[in-house]
């Protein structure tokens, strides 16, 4: 039995998995990770390095993982990717301007390899405010529809209220176990 | 276990008839007590502090929540309840007024910092503009800023084009706290500045500089800062005294990068971690000073 082989086995019985937060600066997801866990998120500031947080969710054991989206931490994601099981990707609905720039960091990372088997994940955030668009706009806005190699999902949320973040990680989590977990 | 139960039979029972001893014993009360026989500082208004809280009596524990106006009233208050003799004791009412500016100045730091930190940073406000303006003239004087939307404020740690969106939960608290320090110690915020912008051990000055921000409204929060206010103001702290631990907080962080060298900026949070726990290390210790000195390298 090779160590992958075991490390999987392992990683069956915990029920463990693991989810890569991605975005934008400013795209809201070191508010998702605290709203989700419960923490205050009047004080937060822009994340440098990254953030990992491990919860226990529906009798899984989550490791999430924040990373920043500042530009020049971008090239840093990579050392993140191994072995991610979910992808999040956090979208600022309200940041119409920048939204070309989301698209493409966006369709980069699905070509990645080492994300090949990942489930997507995407969080329309920011629904709160007033001038916020649609989760139909964003995902016709990166063009979502055209992702072939990955089972995906859109979810419009608000990170700063909490709507809608329990059933988007729901369904990822739903749809991580049902490839990961079934096959013995 | 053993411990819960101690501190509660000593907080309930023991800790009065103990007081009610040395009083009968000595013939002055707890308060006198400290106020004469600590040094002016933490020591002393820690433990007046402590001992107003515990106390039995309404016109004590009210003195932490009045109002700088009527503290001298308070004070005279206190001294009728436990029966302290003005002409005895010459002393003990102006270091009680002292240790009270203090405490309740402390709490009402406080609510300033929280009022600033809760007011968003907006385009719109001309004010604002022009701090951010003034920020960048401060650290980057040989640089014009070619326009208000522009990649430069790279140059100074800011994430992207317009630095708006990054105050986020620190609001103007960060954006003022980073313009007091380019404006009180110019030399210090270039120096680290440069620091930052090593092409190897460098990190994002602005962005740090809200992180930091964000500790330091953390540890006056959590009261950690007590000790270092008692010790370093004689009377009731102001929102500049804030500004200037936030710049010792800056420089010290900026050496403590320096010498530990790290790998790269994903490391920040684990630095920026260690350092928190020194800088908490430093605010248990009853003569905690915190100043920035640039002498001291």
């Amino acid at each position: 039995m090779g160590l992958l082989t075991i490390l999987k086995k392992m990683k069956q019985k915990e029920r463990e998995m693991r989810l890569l937060m991605l975005g934008l600066d400013n795209a809201g997801k070191t508010t998702i990770l605290k709203k989700f866990n419960g923490e205050d998120v009047s004080t937060i500031s822009p994340t440098l390095g990254f953030n990992i947080k491990t919860l226990e969710h529906r009798g899984f054991k989550l490791n999430i993982w924040d990373v920043g989206g500042q530009k020049s931490l971008r090239s840093y994601w990579r050392n993140y990717f191994e072995s991610t099981d979910g992808l999040v990707w956090v979208v600022d609905s309200a940041d119409r301007l920048r939204l070309g720039d989301c698209r493409q960091e966006l369709s980069a990372l699905l070509l990645e390899e080492r994300l090949a088997g990942a489930t997507l994940l995407v969080f329309a955030n920011k629904q709160d405010l007033p001038g916020a668009l649609s989760k139909e706009a964003i995902r016709e806005a990166l063009a979502l529809d055209d992702i072939k190699s990955h089972h995906w999902c859109i979810i419009g949320c608000s990170a700063v209220t909490g709507d809608n973040l329990l059933a988007g990680v729901d369904w990822l989590t739903d749809d991580i176990a049902a490839r990961i977990f079934t096959a013995d | 276990m053993f411990g819960c139960i101690w501190q509660y039979v000593y907080t309930t029972f023991l800790r009065y008839w103990l007081k009610w001893l040395i009083r009968q014993a000595t013939g002055t009360c707890e308060l006198q007590r400290i106020c004469s026989g600590y040094k002016p500082g933490a020591s002393m208004t820690t433990r007046a502090e402590y001992s107003l809280k515990s106390s039995k009596s309404q016109v004590l524990r009210g003195s932490l929540d009045t109002n700088t106006e009527n503290l001298e009233q308070c004070v005279d208050q206190i001294m009728r309840a436990k029966s302290i003799q003005p002409q005895k004791n010459p002393q003990f009412k102006g270091t009680l007024h002292t240790c009270l500016l203090q405490i309740t100045g402390y709490s009402s730091l406080y609510t300033s910092v929280e009022d600033l930190r809760k007011v968003v940073f907006s385009s719109e406000n001309p004010d604002h503009e022009a701090m951010l303006l003034k920020l960048w003239d401060h650290l980057m004087p040989g640089a014009k800023l070619e326009s208000r939307i522009t990649k430069q404020w790279g140059d100074i740690g800011f994430q992207g084009d317009d630095p708006k969106t990054d105050f986020r939960g620190m609001g103007l608290l960060g954006l003022i706290n980073l313009v007091f320090f380019s404006e009180n110690y110019t030399a210090e915020a270039r120096q680290v500045l440069s620091h930052a912008n090593h092409p190897e051990f460098g990190y994002s000055y602005a962005i740090v500089g809200i992180n930091l921000t964000e500790m330091a409204y953390s540890l006056l929060r959590s009261g950690a800062l007590k000790p270092h206010f008692y010790n370093t103001v004689q009377g009731r702290p102001e929102l500049k005294h804030f500004h200037q631990l936030y710049c010792y907080l800056v420089y010290e962080f900026d050496k403590f990068w320096v010498s530990e060298k790290p790998e790269s900026i994903m490391q920040f949070n684990q630095y920026r971690e260690q350092f928190h726990e020194v800088v908490k290390t430093l605010l248990r210790s009853p003569d905690v000073s915190l100043k920035l000195d640039s002498n001291s390298n």
